[in-house]
This record gives structure tokens, sequence and C-alpha cells, in this order.
């Protein structure tokens, strides 16, 4: 029997699972998940083998199990998005988990009352789970320390995506030519990395896979990388990666390719001059794509600004796995629902026993 | 009370000390350039014997356990009366001063309404003397009309009411015009200009130091630049100001980027009038606490003077983004404190001042990027100096005068006659520290109503024992 | 082994055979009989089954495999044994008479789980268990068709079934064990 940790930032794992994977005596000891940061391969390898089984489970005539069945999973979300909260929605509901979706702008947070009101309220009414995205960097950390149950963050101003850089790794692992281990293998993030939560994350796992990655955009969007850069190396368990405005150095022989939106905004904020611009020197186009290896894979957190980051020819070019990110979303997210059921620190039976 | 600290009778806060000796401490006065074994006696409220002991006498006496210095000085701290006293009275703040070891403090005109007009000061003036503390309270007027930037604000009269000096602080001096009229019209009227150097287009709505912590943290960063920029436009503006008013005089605040320290040394080696202070957290603290880390500025350097990264060294210890450190200028990287540091040693700085900034919990227990900016730390501001006394980063001597006669210096220029030394025949004016000791820092343990504290449940070395100003306790240690 | 042997390979092997008979004269024949394992040792158990069965009535039952993970009562075990091993049911469960194999059949949970479980796969005409060894000390009412071999246990004990396939040799042994014994996780 191991001992489960109730601590929202994670214990060393006694045991190192191979890269090849296979079971190991990994658990999952995190009792948030708020960055990927503080989680070690071995764990990451154990959310893409329990995401393989909660696609088993979609796969099924009825896509459902009821391993979080009693379980409360709000959904707290401070900024619009469609998409990811539906996708934490329907991953909670095929977990069988009772589900509250808050949409901020509709409820007394936009009265005013204050985040820690808000959590305390919400598990007041039952709240196992939270599940919560905030425009402000660093939000879940205040809301983990005044909830008693699990928050899983969806994403917090520029800081962090976890299940999004999990459901990207998963992506491609799933469809790399040759395997998914991705040691020695070369992935490019390019285009708004400064304001991107996506890449950040990002840059934790897949230096965590030994990935060879590349962080490319208008060095207005790299500020303050080169020197994580420089200093990548020195953090354990985490490999060196890249920093470069150079576009065709980073996208040479690349085996993935994953464009960032960028945003109007960036313009006003005196950061690049024109989103044509943008376009006509960081665009991917299909003509840039023949730098990299001929079966690269073209990824895109979504949503797209077709034409701008990213030319609509490649957004669906057969070597785009872009929609099985969206799918696979949900099968991520249902493992991390139910490894972090698991670590809640708080005993629990969904049968009356 | 330690051994050799001896009070006569119980003596209630505010009354006049009548019977007080100290025997076989460590007497620190900068004001002569003393230092050693010494006793002390203080009879109706006046220091009547300082006598220093050699030989024999003086054996067994360390600066390692009591140590009896003047009492400090704070040349910038808000007490957030008018307008604000869920964070801070006048009468809160004197006893975070006194539990602090202070016996002046200057405090900052950004209440409400702003300190920019006679009536305002005398309200202050007011608060202190019916708070019955014998701190010392002196106030800064506002350098421009509510603070604002655009005219200037009734210099004269504010001076007549007893303005020590001039600040818009909590904002710069925003427009240079202004700032040169202030510093002429100030000189004029024998009183300095005190800036708050930042350049607000630089810094909208930065939330940390721009740097490995910040881009990691997905915090949007300050620049250095904001603080350096300022200080050079200052320092030009200043150099300008001298022609038309020879006794203008500028202090800069709260400095604390390398570049900003090494403009103020070259302005000073041209002979510009100019002084600056360092706050003690950042003289002690770094942005990598923001993530987590909880180790001193002088641990967290390499031998070649370059910044170690916490997440390389396993530094990180606590949970990250605590908004009680969020301050303005922020905490920065441990090569800017070690530049401080320095500074420190080698005169370019002239003074510690706290920046006391309480905040209510409301303003603070919010995510980072709301928080209200500030630290509560007159308090702690001893301990954390006397922490890097003890990791031999700063003489003792050194420390006690950037509290005492540095900031006394700066004052004393500035019209004000209060002296800071121990001398005898003057009113008793001391604090008498247990350097064996150490206090835990807990919200119940201030006396200030801002528990905006990061060092919450840290251990600092130093218990004040007593503090007496102007001849009145105005802390007693409880234990 | 590090217990007291209680059924050695030999007796495995005369069990399953007999409960391999015992499941077709139930059924009057081998129409619409499905086995299905669960996770772990009940799926090599309904292999063996599946190929005495062949070997006496010359019919290829359907084999499956169920993964009751997700389907467990208790979050707890959720943090010491996340791993899942798979399902795999091969075939039509509508109108299927599905017979569970399992190894140890202890307090019913587990057969209550992979119930739940199969109903997600369609509707059985019926649902029938086989095990191989029976401990008692029922939570559910819960009852096996079929078992290889009754053994009364205290709480205290713990029944191990090895099997060649996943533990490289055949044997159920028991021991005592200090503390209670919780449900054995299945697999």
């Amino acid at each position: 029997m191991s001992l489960v940790v109730p601590d929202g930032t994670g214990i060393d794992l006694a045991t190192v699972v191979p890269a090849s994977g296979g079971p190991g005596e990994v658990h999952w000891s995190h009792r948030h998940l708020l960055d990927l940061d503080v989680v070690a391969w071995p764990e990451i390898e154990l959310v893409m083998r329990t995401t393989d089984a909660m696609r088993e489970v979609l796969a099924r005539p009825i896509a459902k199990v009821p391993a979080l069945r009693g379980i409360g999973v709000t959904i707290l979300f401070y900024e619009a998005s469609t998409r990811t909260r539906v996708s934490f929605e329907v991953a909670a509901k095929n977990l069988s988990a009772d589900v509250v979706n808050i949409a901020a702008a509709s409820s007394s947070v936009a009265k005013g009352e204050s985040l820690v009101d808000t959590i305390r309220t919400v598990e007041a009414l039952g709240a196992d789970m939270i599940v919560m995205r905030h425009a402000t960097s660093g939000a879940p950390y205040l809301a983990a320390e005044h909830f008693g149950g699990s928050i899983l963050n969806g994403g917090d101003g520029w800081h962090a995506h976890p299940s999004q850089a999990l459901l990207d790794l998963y992506t491609i692992r799933e469809h790399l030519p040759g395997g998914p281990d991705l040691r020695g293998r070369k992935v490019v993030i390019l285009g708004d990395v400064l304001h991107s939560r996506v890449a950040r994350s990002n840059v934790w796992s897949l230096t965590a896979a030994g990935a060879d990655l590349w962080l490319c955009g208008p060095a207005t969007l790299l500020r303050g990388f080169e020197r994580w850069a420089s200093t990548s190396g020195d953090m354990p368990g985490h490999g060196r990666f890249t920093v470069t405005s150079d576009l065709a150095a980073a996208l040479r022989d690349a085996d993935v390719v994953m464009a960032l939106r960028i945003q109007r905004e960036r313009m006003s904020g005196g950061l690049l001059p024109s989103l044509r611009e943008y376009a006509a020197r960081f665009g991917l186009t299909l003509d840039r794509l023949d730098l990299a290896r001929p079966d690269v894979l073209i990824m895109h957190p979504g949503p797209m600004n077709e034409g701008v980051e990213i030319a609509p020819e490649v957004a669906v070019d057969p070597r785009s796995v872009i929609t099985d990110q969206v799918t696979n979303g949900v099968a991520v997210r249902m493992a991390l629902l139910y490894l972090l059921a698991g670590a809640a620190g708080k005993p629990r039976s969904t049968s009356g026993g | 009370m330690a051994d050799g600290v001896g009070l006569a009778g119980s003596v209630e806060v505010g009354r006049t000390v009548a019977d007080l000796e100290i025997s076989r401490a460590w007497l620190v006065d900068p004001a002569s350039g003393r230092e050693g074994p010494g006793e002390i006696v203080v009879d109706d409220g006046v220091l009547r014997q300082v006598t220093w002991l050699d030989g024999t006498e003086a054996e067994g006496i360390d600066p390692s356990g009591v140590v009896v210095a003047p009492g400090l000085v704070d040349l910038h701290a808000h007490f957030r009366e008018p307008g604000f006293e869920d964070a801070e009275t006048v009468a809160t703040g004197s006893a975070a001063a006194a539990h602090g070891g202070f016996t002046t403090v200057c405090l900052m005109p950004n209440t409400s309404p702003a300190i920019d007009e006679a009536s305002v000061l005398g309200r202050v003036r007011e608060a202190a003397t019916r708070s019955g503390s014998p701190i010392d309270i002196q106030v800064y007027g506002a350098v421009s009309v509510d603070r604002a930037g655009e005219t200037l604000a009734a210099l004269g009269e504010l001076a007549d009411g007893g303005a020590i000096g001039f600040s818009d602080d909590g904002a710069p001096v925003r427009s240079p015009t202004i700032l040169r009229s202030a510093l002429v019209y100030a000189g004029m009227l024998g009183r300095p200009v005190v800036d708050h150097p930042e350049d607000p287009a630089l810094t909208g709505g930065a939330e940390a130091n721009e740097g490995l912590v910040a881009t990691i943290l997905g915090l949007k960063g300050w620049p250095a630049a904001a603080e350096a920029s300022a200080v050079a436009r200052d320092l030009a503006i200043l150099a300008d100001a001298l022609a038309d008013e020879p006794r203008a005089r500028l202090h800069l605040t709260h400095l604390s980027t390398a570049a900003s320290l090494g403009l103020v040394r070259q302005a000073k080696t041209a002979g510009l009038p100019v002084t600056c202070d360092v706050t003690p957290h950042h003289l002690a603290l770094t942005d990598e606490w923001i993530a987590g880390a909880r180790r001193f500025a002088w641990e967290a350097i390499d031998a070649d003077g370059r910044p170690r990264s916490p997440w390389a060294d396993g530094a990180l210890v606590a949970a990250p983004y605590d908004p009680a450190l969020r301050v303005n200028p922020p905490l920065r990287s441990a090569d800017d404190a070690a530049a401080l540091m320095a500074a420190l040693v080698d005169g370019t700085v002239d003074a510690i001042a706290t920046d006391h900034a309480p905040h209510t919990r409301v303003d603070k227990e919010v995510e980072f990027g709301l928080a209200a900016n500030g630290i509560s730390g007159i308090e702690t501001a001893l301990g954390l100096v006397l922490a890097a006394v003890e990791a031999g980063r700063l003489p003792l001597g050194r420390a006690i005068a950037l509290l005492t006669t540095g900031p006394a210096g700066v004052l004393g220029g500035w019209g004000w006659t209060g002296s800071r030394g121990l001398v005898e025949g003057a009113p008793a004016d001391l604090v008498v520290i247990d350097r064996s000791a150490t206090w835990r820092v807990e919200a119940a343990a201030l006396a200030s109503r801002g528990k905006n504290s990061p060092l919450l449940g840290r251990d600092l070395p130093g218990r004040v024992l007593l503090t007496v100003a102007g001849g009145r306790l105005a802390h007693e240690d409880a234990a | 082994m590090t217990g007291r042997l209680i059924m050695t390979a030999d007796e495995i092997r005369r069990a399953t055979v007999r409960i391999s008979h015992e499941i077709v004269e139930k059924q009057a024949g081998t129409a619409g009989l499905a086995l299905v394992g669960i996770q772990r040792r009940g799926v090599p158990l309904a292999h063996r089954i599946a190929e005495a069965i062949a070997e006496h009535e010359a019919v290829e039952l359907p084999v499956g495999a169920l993964d009751i993970t997700f389907y467990r009562d208790d979050l707890s075990l959720i943090a010491q044994q996340p791993l899942v091993k798979g399902t795999d049911l091969p075939f039509d469960l509508n109108g299927a008479t599905v017979v569970l194999v399992d190894d140890v059949l202890y307090t019913g949970r587990t057969i209550r789980a992979a119930m739940d479980a199969l109903v997600d796969f369609g509707r059985p005409q019926a649902i029938r268990l086989a095990v191989l060894i029976d401990r008692g000390h029922r939570e559910l009412p819960i009852r096996a068709d079929h078992v290889g071999k009754n053994v009364p246990t205290s709480r205290e004990e713990i029944v191990r079934v090895h099997l060649l396939e996943t533990d490289g040799e055949d044997g159920v042994d028991i021991e005592r064990v200090v503390g209670v014994v919780a449900e054995p996780i299945a697999g």
C-alpha cells in the first residue's frame, strides 16, 4: 500500500517508469493540478495511459462510467470559453459526476464577489472538485488555499493550462511517426509565446519528455524566454529548449509545429506593427512547412485566426491533427478528473457501503 | 527583561521613564563614531550617563547580546490617516513603529484627502497628539494638488504648518515642469522634494520585476528602466533647478535597482545635492519569493554575482503568488539586492527607510495581479537588517547608522533639529535590542493593523526590549 | 508462494474442467453462452474454461475481458492503483448469457461493479458467475453459480490465486496478515 499525500505540490516518486511505458509503481499524488512544473515525467506517462483507457470508454455505445458518481464537480470559468468549458463538462459527465457550470459573468462574481468568497460558497454547495479558468495568473493557487477539495486549473492568465499541454502531448504521441518516444524529436511552438499559458505549460511537459523544443516568434513576443531557456538545462527532470525569432531555423526538420493564436490586442499594446506583418513574417504557410519534415504534425490549441498565424490550407492539411486535439481533450480531461478524485485527500465512497 | 536592563517600576507607554539603568551592554553611537561595551542611566526622561567600559570591566560584553542604539528614524511610512483608517491610524502606526524600535517616523501624504493643504496636515498632527504616543511624527506635504501632478500644492502653507518636506509618493511627481518648480520653490523654503521614481508609462499593469520569475509565472514585467529612467529624469531636472535655487534638494526614495544606484553614485560624485534610501525588503527579499522561495537575497546569488535559479536549486518551498509580496517598486533579482547592499556599504545610500504600507485583508487577500501594492514592514525592518548583519553582509555599526544618523542627517539638512546620538543631558531617545533572542512574526504579534507581511510565520533575529522616545516609554517587550 | 497451499495446480485444473461442464449443463448446451473474465486473473481463467468447453463440446465460445477500474465504489483506491488493464468484449452482449469469471469471490463488490460495467455494453439475457475460490464474508447479496473451492476464511487472512499466465505458476495459498485485509483490488 502506498501513501496518498493530500498536498497541492506533489511528492517525489520512489520509482521511475521506463520511457517505453508499461505499468509500474507510479501513483498520482497531487491533490491539485495547477501547473505541470511539479508533475514528474512518470506521472505524465500515467496520465497518458489513463487517457488511453478513457478513449476506450468514449468508444463504447454508452460512453459513460460511474467512476465519479456522487462527486460534485463545479466548473468555474471567469473567462469566456466555449470549447474548454464544454470539454470539461462533457468529461465530468462521462464520469457520472454531478456537474455545476458557473459562467462568471452571469453570477454574483460579476457583482464583485471576491474569488475567496466564491470558492467558499461553491464548496458549501457541495463541490468536491473545481475546474477553474481565470484571467489573472496565479488565481488557482489562491483558490487552492481556501478550498478543501481539488482544483484543476483550466487556464490562469498567461501562466498555465496544464490540461491543454497534456492533450497536446497525447496527440503528438498518438500521431508521431516512429512511435511515442519524444526524446530528441523537434517540436516547434510558434507565435505569441509571451502571452501564452499554452506555451508555458508545454515547455514543462515537452522538456520533461526530452523533446528538442523550440519557441519561435517575433522578438517582442519572446520577451524573457531567452533567460528561461538559458537556465532550462539546470532544472532537474527537464531538458534545454531553444528560443529564436529565426523562423527558418526553427522550422527546419521539425517533427511537430504548433501555431499559437495571435490576438488583436497585441497591436494596441505596441508589441506588433500589424497582424498583416505578423502573417507575412511568421504565418504558418505550406511553403514554410516545406522546411519541416514531410510527415510533420500540424497543431493549434484553437481558436484559430486563419490567414494570420496559420494559413487555411495548413489547417486542413492531411498532416493537421488539430481536430484530434479537440477530441483528445475530453479523454485527457476525464483522465485528470479521475486521477485527481483519487488523490483528493478526502476518503469518499460513492456507494452506501 | 534581559539581564542588565533594569526598568524601575511598571511604566505605562507614553509616560516619562523615571529610572532606567542598562549595565553591561553593547552601545552603538554612530553620531560619535563609537561602538563598544558600556552602560546607560536614564533619570526622569533624561539620558544622565553614558559610560564606555574598557579593560576587565568590558570583558564578556560583545555585540551578540544586548545592544543599545539611538532610537531609529524612518524617513518613509504610510499611516493611512485620514481616509484609510481600516488599514492603519496614526495611533496604531505609532505603536507599530515603537515595536520596531523607531522613535521618529515621517509620514507620506497619500491619504484621503491628500495632505496638500495645511488643514489636513493639522489633522494628522492632532491625531498624533491624541494618540498619546511619544513617537516623533513628521509629515510630508504633497508636491501637487491631490498628488495629481498638475498644479503645485500649497507648499508655503504646508511648510509653515510643519511639513518636513514634499512628496507625491504612492506616485512619482508626474510632470517634469512641476518637479522643476517644486524643487526650486521647496528649496527656497528650505525643504526637499522626495520623489518616488517611476515612469508610469512603462509600468501599466505591471505585476512583478521583469525577469525569470515573471516570465515563468506569467506575470507582467516591471522593467528596471521604469525606475532608472525616472531617476535620470529627476537628476537632470535637479541639476537645472540648482541654477534657480542653490538650496534645492532631492531625495529619492525606495530605490530598487543596480541601475538607479549607479546613477545616484555618479550624481553624488558630481556634487549634486541628492540623497536616497532603500527598504529592508528590497535588501533582503527577491522576486524569487513570488515563485515560492524563502531564502534571503544574499543566499540566492552565486560566487560570480549572478542570481541563482530557484527552480534549478530546489529552493521553492512555499506556494507561489503570495500577494503579500506585491509591492511598488517590485522585489527585484538577487543581483539588484546585492547592488543595494554594496551601495549601503560604500555610502551611496544614505538611509534605510521602511516604506511601511499597511493594507486591509480585503485589499490584499486576492489574486496577485489584483492585490494592492505594499508591505507592512515597520516592525520587521530591524529584524531583516540584523539578518544581513548576522550573515556578515553589513557591519552592525553601519546598519545602525543607516537607521539613525543616516536618516537624521537627511532630515537635519531639511531643518529638523532632533539629534540622533547617545548624548548625555539630552532627552532619552534610544532602542534596546536583545540580539541573542528571536521573535516570530505573527499577525497577533504585530501592532500594526496591516498584517500584510511576507514574513508571517518566520523567526527574525533581535527582539526590541525597550523603545524610549523623547524621554518617554514607547514600547516595552511583553516577555 | 509464502502462505499455506490450499489448492495445487492439479486441483485447479480439475476444478476448471468441472466448472466448464457445469456451465454447459446449466445452459443445457452452449447456445448463447459467452465468457467474460474480470481483470486480471479472471481473464486467463475464462480462457481456460473456454478451452475445456471447446475440448468436450467442440464449440469455441466467445471470451471477453472486463476491466472494472472505473466502476469501483471506493475512490481512495484510485491513488493506489489507477492503472487500467483494458476491457475487450468482442461479441454482442444483447441476448447473450454471460458467465462472469473471477479468481476469488469475497465481499461481492467486484462482481457488483462488473455487472454495472457489463450492462453499459448491452443487455444480456442472463448473467452467471463462476469463481475459482469462494472465501465467504459477502457484503452484498451475490452468489456464485459455479465454485471451484469453498474456503472458509477470517478477515485477517489473504487468499492469493497464482496462475501460470500471470504469475508463472499455478496454485492458491492463504496467509494470515497483520491488520484487516480490505477488499482485494480486482486484478
